[in-house]
């Protein structure tokens, strides 16, 4: 910029210059800028003082009139005295057009229309800035070199002055916003000088004090010192050491927390070095903060801050409890991250999903306590970026669930063993809804053969024979009124269309409020418990008879072996007559009859056989259809045997057997006989569970009381054919064998089934009896 | 009718039923045999133990604490030479605690009520005729 010069060089007066328009004397042209100076010192108001210098320039070089424009950033502005001048709009935008040009120096140039001039002279600023143009309008064109001195001395002049009032209006400006600015702060700020007296204080402290900031300035400082208490022993209560050039730390007064952050600034000389307080009033932050500190100091969920490699940078008491820590510098200081995580990869699997996610809801983690022991957290956790993007933090709020998963797995071993009893018991377990319909089964109804569709949605009342649909009812009617039903014995339609014999208890089941929702039936099939529970009243009403006939066939004996053995003597005794003789047969003839019972007796209640050898059943059976087959034949009576050849042996005496398989096909004889049927009698073998089974299926009469026939004296022959010991004593037999003998009448058809079971002979008693043949 | 010979050792039978022993003892004194009838085993067993017989019938069950099996224990032990004249007489042959007595024994046993001849060829085929 320096090599640009808008300033025609000074020169000196010269002999030789061209002689000047104006005929003044140096002393006039004195006085006028002498007038000037004046002018511009007391300058007040720039406008006023730039026509005057116009109107100046106009005299001195003989022109019409004279104006100044002054140039702004985006406008011209023209002073002149005589504001009449130009005489139009059309001059005046002619001239403003020309004014606000970068010329190098004077210019002059002809108007329009009316053969006179205008004269330009730019006034430059120092630092080049166009800040105006001098224009004077003039009849001729011709300037002399002295004119333009003159000239280019007044717009030097012109100059100094607008940029003295501009930088001083700006000085001004600048001060007003600096003011306005430090006014704008809300934070308390003082200055004082070296001697503790007020230099400024900004609006907010003044207004806090209730005075008008300016009526502060030259007190002491110590007047301040109800706004905070420091503590402070100088006169200024916010100083605390002199010598810091900055200076910050916290006081509180009148309920309020200040950050007081200090700066000391040094001037020329001592005197001059200020010292600005600014307070700044941070309670609410420090209340917030402090709230802030509260809840994750007392928040029973952990919360943590923590590095992206796991390193913990701040906890809260309850993380610091929940993993078993001391202290929460423990925590902080321990590299925790490798103990905290049981396996490498649970940490990976974390570390992955927050880079990919950025946050985690419920986030399920099993970390490791400081003993060692297992936690089960809950964890929400966030992840803090950086503007890269990468993770600088990760934040998380942790909740102990370890109860609640020892809970939940407790309760989830408790319904899997519910399950598993569900599941394997032998009994039907349904749950109803209060209108009887079943909601569920277990797998145990499925495997006796129902159907889901037979029973879900169902009404349970339909399996129950309509004989007992009445009690079943009643039963669900007691169980919803909130009572239980135990055992109550119901016949109940199976899967496969039988009725079974089933014990149902039903119990209530609630819901919250105590009101029965459900009823839980339980259903067991007792049909067979029922069976062998009859059988064995039966088996112990034989025994008890047993003894019974026994004891009796003994007392018995004594005098029938006197009545028999005295007989015999008389008999032989010659001397007694032939009429008597006769009666004595009598007598003998009864009494072998009453033996024959009395032993008939004897083998019903007989514990074992009199024989025992290996028996092959098949055999026996064999020998006793041939003894009977000429009658059978002759009759009519059809015999079909179906033998399994295969049948293993059994230990007993074969006379006895044979004597039980005699007496059953007797049975079955006189049955058909007595029914008229074309008579069927089929007999067949097989074995089943360790024992040997002889089936008689006869198509007679049937029996009438199955349960008796076994009993002694129980006969439905008519009197004198028989003793009704026959049975009896098959089942003494049966029995003394470790078998077993049952009757029924056939299912759908006449006539009535016999079976004979007997044990298949165990190994070692085959043994013992080859080696008793072999002696 | 041959009479009872005074020659020869009598029989010992222990019976507790006296219409059994009495016609026990008419049948065998008819046959010429002695009898010395005592009603229960521990007489039985006194008798046994001073006296010479020719052989013992003993019922097998008895009231008192020596019943048959006890008395034909005795004998074994104590009578060698009477082992194999010994009859029992039982009510009952297929009750398990005679079967138990006679199972592996040759002891002759008849059951009751027998007849005069049965009893009577037992006897001689024990203990020999008279």
């Amino acid at each position: 910029m320096r090599d640009r010069k808008p300033f025609p060089k000074r020169r000196r007066p010269t002999a030789n210059r061209t002689p000047s328009l104006s005929s003044r004397s140096s002393l006039d042209i004195s006085h006028e800028f002498m007038d000037l100076a004046l002018e511009a010192a007391h300058c007040r108001e720039l406008p006023t003082f730039l026509a005057g210098l116009a109107a100046r320039a106009s005299e001195m070089l003989q022109s019409q009139w004279g104006a100044v424009a002054e140039i702004h950033a985006n406008k011209v502005e023209l002073h002149r005295r005589n504001t009449t001048i130009p005489a139009n709009d059309k001059q005046r935008d002619w001239i403003i057009s020309k004014v606000n040009v970068r010329r190098p120096g004077l210019e002059v140039l002809p108007c329009e229309r009316d053969h006179s001039f205008c004269v330009f002279f730019p006034i430059y600023a120092s630092d080049h800035e166009l800040m105006g143009t001098l224009c004077l309008r003039r009849s001729t064109p011709e300037m002399s070199s002295e004119d333009e001195r003159l000239l280019a001395a007044l717009a030097s002049y012109a100059a100094l002055v607008m940029e003295k009032v501009r930088r001083f209006s700006q000085l001004e400006r600048s001060k007003k916003q600096w003011v306005e600015d430090i006014d704008a702060i809300s934070d308390y700020i003082v200055v004082h000088d070296q001697a503790w007296n007020i230099v400024r204080t900004n609006r907010s402290l003044a207004s806090h004090i209730g005075i008008p900031p300016v009526a502060l300035v030259g007190e002491a400082m110590r007047s301040l010192r109800h706004i905070a208490e420091t503590g402070s022993a100088l006169p200024c209560p916010f100083c605390q050491n002199t010598h810091e050039q900055r200076e910050e730390y916290t006081a509180t007064g009148q309920g309020r927390t200040f950050l007081v952050s200090t700066s000391r600034t040094r001037g020329a000389t001592e005197e001059e070095g200020r010292t600005i307080h600014v307070l700044k009033d941070i309670s609410d932050r420090r209340e917030a903060e402090r709230r802030y500190r509260e809840l994750f100091d007392n928040i029973q969920e952990g919360l943590f801050f923590a590095t992206p490699e796991g390193q913990f940078l701040d906890v809260n008491d309850a993380m610091v409890r929940m993993l078993g820590y001391e202290s929460r510098d423990e925590l902080l200081r321990a590299d925790v991250s490798a103990h905290l995580y049981p396996t490498r990869a649970a940490k990976e699997r974390l570390v992955r999903t927050i880079t990919a996610r950025g946050t985690l809801r419920n986030y399920e983690e099993v970390l490791r306590r400081k003993d060692g022991s297992l936690l089960h957290t809950l964890q929400n956790i966030s992840a803090v970026r950086d503007a890269q993007g990468h993770i600088v933090q990760i934040r998380g709020l942790m909740l102990d669930v370890t109860e609640q998963k020892t809970f939940q797995s407790q309760l989830q071993r408790e319904r899997d063993f519910n399950q598993k009893i569900l599941n394997t018991t032998q009994s039907m377990i349904l749950l109803l809804d209060t209108a009887g319909l079943i909601s569920y089964a277990n797998r145990r109804c499925f495997e006796a053969g129902y159907r889901q569709e037979e029973l879900i949605g169902q009404r349970l009342v339909r399996l129950v024979e309509s004989s007992h649909r009445q009690d079943f009812e009643a039963a669900l009617q007691t169980t919803a009124n909130g009572q239980q039903v135990e055992n109550l014995e119901l016949r109940v339609k199976r899967s496969d269309g039988s009725v079974g014999h089933f014990s149902v208890s039903l119990s209530p089941s609630r819901d919250e409020s105590n009101q029965v929702n459900s009823v839980v039936v339980v259903m067991t099939d007792i049909t067979d418990a029922v069976l062998l529970q009859a059988k064995l009243a039966h088996a112990e009403k034989m025994a008890t008879i047993g003894r019974l006939v026994s004891g009796v066939a003994h007392e018995v004996n004594n005098p029938l072996a006197a009545i028999l053995g005295f007989t015999d003597l008389l008999l032989e005794d010659p001397k007694v007559p032939e009429s008597a003789r006769e009666e004595l047969q009598i007598i003998l003839r009864e009494t072998q009859r009453t033996k024959e019972i009395v032993q008939g007796l004897l083998s019903f209640a007989r514990q074992r056989p009199a024989q025992r050898e290996p028996m092959q059943v098949n055999s026996i059976l064999r020998q006793t259809i041939r003894l009977r087959s000429y009658d059978f034949s002759s009759h009519g009576v059809e015999v079909t045997e179906e033998f399994n050849e295969n049948l293993q042996l059994a230990m007993g005496d074969p006379q006895q057997l044979q004597q039980v398989f005699l007496n059953i096909l007797n049975n079955a004889y006189d049955a058909i006989q007595e029914s008229g049927n074309h008579g069927k009698i089929r007999i067949s073998t097989r074995q089943t569970m360790g024992y040997i089974e002889v089936a008689f299926i006869d198509n007679g009469t049937g029996v009438s009381e199955p349960d008796r026939i076994f009993d002694p004296f129980f006969t439905t022959k008519p009197a004198g054919k028989g003793t009704g010991l026959g049975l009896s004593i098959c089942y003494g037999i049966v029995r003394a064998h470790g078998g077993e003998i049952l009757c029924w009448n056939n299912e759908g058809e006449s006539g009535s089934t016999f079976v004979v079971r007997l044990p298949i002979a165990s190994e070692s008693a085959l043994a013992a009896a080859a080696t008793e043949a072999g002696r | 009718m041959t009479g009872t010979n005074p020659t020869l050792a009598p029989i010992l039978l222990i019976e507790d039923e006296p219409s059994v022993s009495a016609f026990v003892r008419a049948a065998l004194e008819r046959k010429g045999y002695r009898v010395v009838q005592v009603s229960s085993g521990a007489e039985g067993l006194r008798q046994l133990a001073t006296e010479t017989y020719a052989g013992v019938i003993s019922d097998i069950r008895m009231p008192g604490d020596v019943n048959g099996a006890d008395v034909h224990h005795w004998i074994q032990q104590n009578r060698p030479e009477l082992g194999d004249h010994i009859i029992l007489i039982s009510g009952d042959t297929a009750n398990s605690e005679t079967q138990s007595l006679l199972s592996g024994s040759t002891t002759p046993c008849i059951e009751k009520p027998f007849r005069v001849q049965q009893l009577i060829s037992t006897v001689e085929k024990t203990f020999g005729k008279p």
